[in-house]
C-alpha cells in the first residue's frame, strides 16, 4: 500500500493542502469581514431584521360622567408614514406619495411639506396620522413600496359636542389641551412602555418580550350627569334660537358639595375635532369670560347689609325718584317704585334701594363682603384657564364705584356668582366648585365642603334666601316660577358699555338669573347667563328665568324630587235660604 | 496494514449509541419546532385577544354614541311622535299628591 505522502501522491496532496489553505484563508478573511470589520453595521442588520424594539404607546384613561357614561376614550388608529429607500431618486419617491393623494384626501399644503422632507432625505415620514380603518386596510391593499401603518390611538368623544367644555380636547399626539383633559393631563395620559418582538425570516414574530410595561393613564370620573349636561344644552340652545343671545351659559351644580353637574356653553365645538375652527367656540363661558353682573351681584349687597350693616327687614327706602346720582353717574330703577322695605328692593330688584342700602353701610362694609365672597380670585374649579374677574381694592374705588352694589364697575364669572348664591342654599358655606368626582384628584371631598366655616351666619343666609324666594314668587323673577317647587332666585340686567359710544349703551344687555330649588332644601342651584338678547325682552327676568325653569322642572324630574303636593283648598258655600222676593 | 475485526456487540452497541442520538436530536429539534409554532399561536391569539378586547371598546363606545340623548330624543319626537308628560302624567312613588276629586 502506497502512503498518502509517498512520491507518486505529493504534488497532488500538496496541491490539496494548498486549495485548503487558501479556501481556509479566504473562509476566514470572510470571518473577519463579518465579524471584526463590518460587526456593528452587519449586528444591526440582524436585529433589525430579527428583532424590533418598539415603543408602546399608553392606552389614555377613560373619562366617564357621574354615572359611568363614556364621555372620551381612546381607541386604536392606524397612521400612515413613509420610510423611503434610499436608492430611490425623491422624485419617485414622491410618485408613490401622490398615489395616496385621493385616498388619504391628502391637500397641496400636506403634499408641500412631504415633498420637503423627502427633498431632505428624511427617513421617516408621516403620510397622514390616526386614519379610518377602511382606508388603512385600502392602503394595505395597494401594497406601496415603503408605506407603512403603525397603530396609534385616538381620542373619540362619542357624545360629540356634550360637555364639549368641560371635556376640552387633545392634540395630535393625544396630548390633553384643554378642560379635563389638561387639567388632568399627568394622570389620564400612563407611562410609555417597550417591547421586543422577535421575528424569523419571513418577518413573522413567535416571541413577544416586555421590556418595559406601558402603564395605562388612570380613568376619571367627573361630577358631570350626561343627562342634566345634555337638559341644560338643549334648553340653552332653544334660548339661544329664541332670543337670539350672541352666546350663553348655564352651570348647574349640588350647592352642598359644590359638585358641577352640568357647564353648557353656546357656541360650542365637537372636540373630536379639537382645535375648534372659531376661536371664540373654545371659550368656556362659564369660567374664562368675565362680565358686569348686574342686580344678580345685588345678593351680596344684600348679604353685606345684614350681616355687617345691621341692616334690619323692617328698614324702609325711598324709591319714590326713580334715580339717584352716585359720584355723578346717574342711576335709575327699571320702573318707578315707591317706598320699599329691605326686602322688596330685592324682590323688585330696584336699582336705587340698593344703591342707598349701599350708602347706608358704607363701602368698606360692602367691599369687606365681596372679599369674603372672594370676587376678583379664582374659585379654584378643577378646570384650567380659570378668569379671576376684576375687584378693584378699596383704596382705588371712585364716587361713582358704589354702583358695585347693582352689579356695575366689578367684572366677575358666572361661576363666581353661582358659588355665592350657593352660600345661601347651604345657609352660610362658601364650598369650592369642582368637576372631578375623584375626592384624591380634586383634593377636597364634598363631605369636607359641608364643613367648611360659615361665612355667612345662618340666620342671614337663611333671611335672604326667603326674601330671593319671594323675588321669584313675586318679584321680578316670577317667570321662573315653576309649580310644585319653591325657587329661591335673583335676577339680573346689565347694560353693557358699548366701545364706539363710550358708554353704556341701552341696546346691548347681558341678562341672567340665579337660583336654587327646591329653596327649603335644595337640589341643585343654577346660573343661567344670555349675553345681547335681541327683541324686545331683554331683561333677565324674561330672558333668563324662564330658561332656569324650564331646566329646573326637567332635571328635577329626572332627579326624582317630586313636587309638592297643591294645598287642599276647602271650598265652603253656605246654602242660602231662598227667599226671593 | 491489518483490517481489525469489529465484535457484533461493539457494532450493535454503536448503533444503538447513534440511534439514541438521533432519537434525542430528533426529539430536541421537534421540540424547538413545536415551541416555535406553539410561540407563534400564542403570539398570534394575544393579537387577536387584544384585538377583540379593543374591538369590544370600540363597540361599548359606539353605543355610546347611538345611545346619546340627543339622538334618542330626536328619533323620540320626530320618529315615534312622543312628547314631554303633562304635569298630572307624571307619578311619583311614595309621594301622596292630591288627586282630583270625583264629582257626586
Amino acid at each position: 500500500m502506497r502512503g498518502l505522502f509517498s512520491n507518486g501522491m505529493r504534488p497532488r496532496a500538496l496541491a490539496l493542502a494548498m486549495i485548503l489553505a487558501v479556501w481556509f484563508v479566504a473562509a476566514f478573511g470572510r470571518l473577519v469581514h463579518f465579524q471584526i470589520l463590518n460587526h456593528g453595521r452587519l449586528k444591526a442588520e440582524v436585529l433589525e431584521q430579527s428583532q424590533n424594539d418598539m415603543e408602546v404607546l399608553p392606552k389614555r384613561g377613560t373619562i366617564y360622567d357621574r354615572n359611568g357614561k363614556i364621555l372620551a376614550r381612546s381607541l386604536p388608529a392606524q397612521s400612515v408614514f413613509f420610510s423611503p429607500l434610499k436608492s430611490e431618486s425623491a422624485s419617485a419617491q414622491m410618485e408613490q406619495v401622490v398615489r395616496l393623494k385621493d385616498l388619504l384626501g391628502l391637500s397641496e399644503n400636506e403634499l408641500s411639506r412631504i415633498r420637503t422632507r423627502l427633498q431632505k432625505r428624511d427617513p421617516f415620514i408621516w403620510i397622514k396620522r390616526k386614519i379610518d380603518p377602511e382606508a388603512a386596510g385600502r392602503i394595505m391593499d395597494l401594497n406601496i413600496k415603503g408605506i407603512f401603518l403603525q397603530e396609534e390611538n385616538k381620542r373619540s368623544y362619542p357624545l360629540e359636542t356634550l360637555a364639549a367644555h368641560v371635556l376640552g380636547g387633545v392634540g395630535i399626539d393625544d396630548n390633553g389641551l384643554a378642560g379635563v383633559e389638561l387639567q388632568y393631563d399627568r394622570l389620564l395620559e400612563g407611562e410609555k412602555g417597550r417591547r421586543l418582538i422577535l421575528r424569523d425570516a419571513r418577518r413573522r414574530s413567535y416571541q413577544i418580550e416586555t421590556l418595559k410595561e406601558a402603564v395605562p393613564g388612570k380613568d376619571l370620573f367627573l361630577t358631570i350627569d350626561e343627562t342634566i349636561q345634555y337638559i341644560a344644552e338643549s334648553e340653552l340652545e332653544k334660548a339661544i334660537a329664541v332670543c337670539g343671545a350672541d352666546w350663553g351659559t348655564v352651570v348647574i351644580a349640588d350647592p352642598k358639595t359644590g359638585e358641577v353637574l352640568a357647564i353648557a356653553n353656546r357656541p360650542v365645538y365637537d372636540p373630536n375635532n379639537y382645535p375648534p375652527a372659531v376661536p371664540g367656540e373654545g371659550v368656556n363661558r362659564a369660567i374664562q369670560h368675565t362680565f358686569e353682573p348686574g342686580s344678580t351681584f345685588k345678593i351680596v349687597t344684600a348679604a353685606a347689609a345684614m350681616e355687617l350693616g345691621q341692616v334690619g327687614l323692617g328698614e324702609t327706602y325711598d324709591c319714590r325718584e326713580g334715580s339717584i346720582s352716585v359720584g355723578g353717574t346717574l342711576v335709575r330703577d327699571h320702573k318707578r317704585m315707591g317706598i320699599l322695605s329691605f326686602p322688596e328692593v330685592f324682590i323688585e330688584s330696584s336699582n336705587v334701594g340698593a344703591i342707598k342700602i349701599a350708602q347706608e353701610i358704607g363701602e368698606r362694609n360692602l367691599y369687606q363682603m365681596i372679599k369674603t365672597f372672594h370676587f376678583g380670585e379664582r374659585t379654584g374649579i378643577d378646570l384650567p384657564g380659570e378668569e379671576f374677574g376684576i375687584c378693584r381694592p378699596l383704596s382705588s374705588w371712585r364716587k361713582s364705584s358704589l354702583r358695585i352694589a347693582i352689579g356695575y364697575e366689578i367684572s366677575v364669572t358666572a361661576v363666581q356668582v353661582l358659588r355665592v348664591m350657593n352660600v345661601f342654599a347651604t345657609r352660610g358655606r362658601l364650598v369650592r366648585p369642582s368637576v372631578s368626582l375623584d375626592v384624591e384628584v380634586r383634593g377636597i371631598s364634598g363631605a369636607e365642603n359641608q364643613e367648611l366655616p360659615k361665612v355667612l351666619s345662618e340666620r342671614t343666609a337663611s333671611e335672604l334666601a326667603e326674601i330671593f324666594k319671594r323675588a321669584v314668587e313675586e318679584g321680578t323673577g316670577l317667570p321662573a316660577r315653576l309649580e310644585g317647587f319653591d325657587i329661591a332666585g335673583k335676577t339680573g340686567t346689565a347694560q353693557k358699555f358699548d366701545e364706539e359710544i363710550g358708554r353704556y349703551s341701552s341696546a346691548k344687555h347681558l341678562a341672567s338669573f340665579v337660583g336654587f330649588v327646591p329653596a327649603d332644601d335644595p337640589v341643585i342651584s343654577m346660573i343661567v347667563v344670555l349675553d345681547e338678547p335681541k327683541g324686545l325682552m331683554q331683561y333677565g327676568g324674561q330672558v333668563a328665568a324662564p330658561v332656569f325653569r324650564d331646566i329646573s322642572a326637567r332635571v328635577l324630574r329626572y332627579l326624582r324630587a317630586a313636587p309638592k303636593p297643591k294645598a287642599e283648598t276647602l271650598v265652603t258655600a253656605k246654602m242660602a235660604k231662598a227667599s226671593r222676593p | 496494514m491489518v483490517n481489525r475485526k469489529y465484535d457484533p456487540k461493539e457494532i450493535a452497541l454503536g448503533a444503538a449509541f447513534l440511534l439514541f442520538l438521533l432519537v434525542i436530536v430528533t426529539f430536541y429539534i421537534l421540540y424547538q419546532s413545536e415551541a416555535i409554532q406553539l410561540g407563534y399561536r400564542i403570539a398570534g391569539l394575544e393579537d387577536r385577544v387584544t384585538r377583540m378586547k379593543e374591538e369590544i371598546k370600540k363597540l361599548e363606545t359606539k353605543k355610546a354614541g347611538l345611545l346619546s340623548l340627543r339622538r334618542v330624543e330626536g328619533i323620540a319626537r320626530e320618529g315615534l311622535g312622543l312628547t314631554d308628560p303633562k304635569p298630572g302624567q307624571v307619578l311619583y312613588e311614595g309621594v301622596d299628591l292630591p288627586r282630583e276629586k270625583k264629582r257626586p
